[in-house]
């Protein structure tokens, strides 16, 4: 469960990001957090891969306090997370096997003949099977931003957080990466950042909108309302 | 190692700077060593030569001599005292240019003198002894040994000093130079340093492959050093065997376990190498630490 409880974030120049933000997210619910660019999405998905830590207020993910200091914890939290980045991250000298398989090496608990299951079974998810021996640069965007999402959920991660995941692509590709994250609802929680109002308003799922840095409205099955 | 050769191709000029500023260390640190361990095992050596070695003229009656040596045995101040004769003088003298011929086809024993070998019971003695020995008739040379260990005493000590402030200064710009080095390499993977602690990655997996290559530069650098040291020896063997002409072999002792240094054995270089490596790994680790800790804050 992941608990923000009068959250605000403040940045060093005085703007703020956040503003007494308040919401709960149950374990394996699907939310997507809307909003014009500014309205503090990533600063939320920020705030739960515990980059940086609020400047008041408490935030709690299964029970633990992210404030903390303890380094074990924050790895800890860090490998429950799948994270797909706004600006995907995908390492250029690395195959996209490579890229995928660091997810599971990182965490270094499986031998090589198990990671190269798991990479293989997150690559038949997002429809890339054949280019496991691919660089990045060999890529469209719809294709990278899938080796993205590959690495995120490979290894089965409890959350997965989303950067404006559809960004850059056009609405056919926008909706195909959209089916694969419906292929994962109910197995892990899925919280995704996006300003996509037809992606966000079709899927019908938990909408947290925000806007300059406050949450306007929280609804099941809501929808993204630009007014 | 695919990861570790990519990447100094990467950053050849890098790489090698950090080679070569580990070479010089390594090397000049390995032949210092190598040196002090020489000057002491020698130190040692003469220390078992006698203190005192008087030298009498050729025609001097054997009487004398052994007068002097009951008079120097009754004095209570000498531990022993060895008398050579002039045959032995010279069986010694065949024994030590065995492999000169030359040598031995001009020498008889006639013209090698008797001598008396002298071990005082307190070094305060030997200047008395040796005072002694110069006014006897007779005695062409009083060698005092006490003069050679005192000089070798002395050069040790300084090349001991010398030795010391430069290995400071030679690990300083040494690891000076690693961390840049490693620095520079760390920057052009900021982005994937970024993205590991964002996934997970403890600050050892990070650190890995850094650790790789500065290690394997490291032994690189001791493996090359030592062989150029080694090839250095093997081809100035021979001037350094008829530099120690009459000395057969030199020890160090080091808690009853003796470790010979000349001949070269194999002990002692295997253990040159092994200290070697632990240095060169050591400054290797501190190096590569002290780069990345900045990247590893979470």
């Amino acid at each position: 469960m992941i608990i923000f409880d009068n959250v605000i974030k403040k940045f060093p120049l005085g703007n703020f990001a956040l503003n007494e933000v308040s919401f709960e997210i149950n374990d394996n619910e699907f939310v997507f957090l809307v909003g014009p660019s500014g309205a503090g999405k990533t600063t939320i998905l920020k705030l739960i891969l515990r980059e940086f830590i609020p400047t008041a207020g408490i935030i709690k993910i299964d029970d633990w306090e992210i404030s903390s200091k303890n380094f074990k914890k924050i790895l800890s939290l860090r490998r429950k997370i799948g994270v797909v980045f706004q600006d995907f991250k995908i390492l250029n000298d690395k195959t996209v096997f490579e890229n995928i398989a660091l997810s599971l090496k990182v965490i270094g608990l499986l031998p090589s003949n198990k990671i190269k299951e798991e990479v293989k079974k997150a690559l038949e998810l997002v429809n890339l099977p054949d280019k496991e021996k691919v660089f990045p640069l060999q890529l469209s965007a719809g294709e990278l931003q899938r080796v993205a999402i590959a690495r995120a959920i490979v290894g089965e991660r409890e959350i997965l957080l989303a950067d404006e995941p559809t960004g850059n692509l056009d609405p056919k590709t926008s909706w195909e990466i959209m089916k694969i994250f419906k292929k994962l609802e109910g197995k892990r929680t899925i919280i995704i950042a996006s300003h996509n109002v037809d992606i966000v308003n079709s899927m019908q799922k938990r909408v947290l909108q925000l806007r300059k840095g406050e949450l306007i409205k929280d609804i099941k099955k809501g929808k993204y309302e630009l007014s | 190692m695919k990861e570790i050769i990519s990447s100094i191709r990467r950053t050849p000029y890098q790489s090698l700077s950090a080679f070569l500023a580990l070479f010089f260390t390594l090397f000049l640190s390995t032949l210092i060593f190598m040196s002090l361990s020489f000057l002491y095992s020698l130190l040692a050596y003469i220390e078992t030569r006698p203190q005192v070695t008087a030298y009498f003229q050729t025609n001097i009656e054997e009487n004398k001599i052994f007068k002097i040596r009951e008079e120097l045995s009754n004095s209570g101040k000498v531990s022993s005292v060895k008398y050579i004769s002039q045959k032995e003088a010279f069986e010694i003298y065949k024994k030590l240019n065995k492999d000169n011929p030359l040598l031995l086809e001009m020498v008889s024993a006639d013209i090698l003198p008797p001598s008396l070998e002298i071990y005082a019971k307190r070094p305060i003695f030997l200047p008395e002894i040796a005072e002694y020995l110069k006014k006897q008739p007779g005695v062409d040379e009083v060698q005092f040994q006490k003069d050679i260990v005192d000089r070798l005493l002395t050069l040790t000590n300084i090349l001991r000093t010398t030795a010391i402030s430069f290995f400071m200064f030679l690990i300083l710009m040494a690891t000076v130079v690693l961390t840049t080095s490693i620095s520079f390499k760390i920057a052009l993977k900021k982005e994937e340093i970024e993205l590991l602690r964002l996934i997970g990655a403890s600050n050892f997996y990070i650190r890995k492959p850094f650790l790789k290559e500065s290690f394997f530069l490291g032994f690189l650098a001791v493996t090359t050093s030592f062989v150029l040291i080694i090839s250095f020896l093997f081809y100035f063997q021979p001037f350094l065997n008829s530099y120690l002409r009459g000395i057969s072999q030199l020890f160090l002792l080091l808690n009853n376990f003796q470790l010979q240094i000349w001949p070269l054995s194999l002990t002692f270089l295997g253990i040159t190498y092994i200290l070697s490596l632990f240095f060169g790994l050591t400054i290797s680790f501190i190096a590569t630490y002290f780069a990345t800790k900045k990247y590893l804050k979470v």
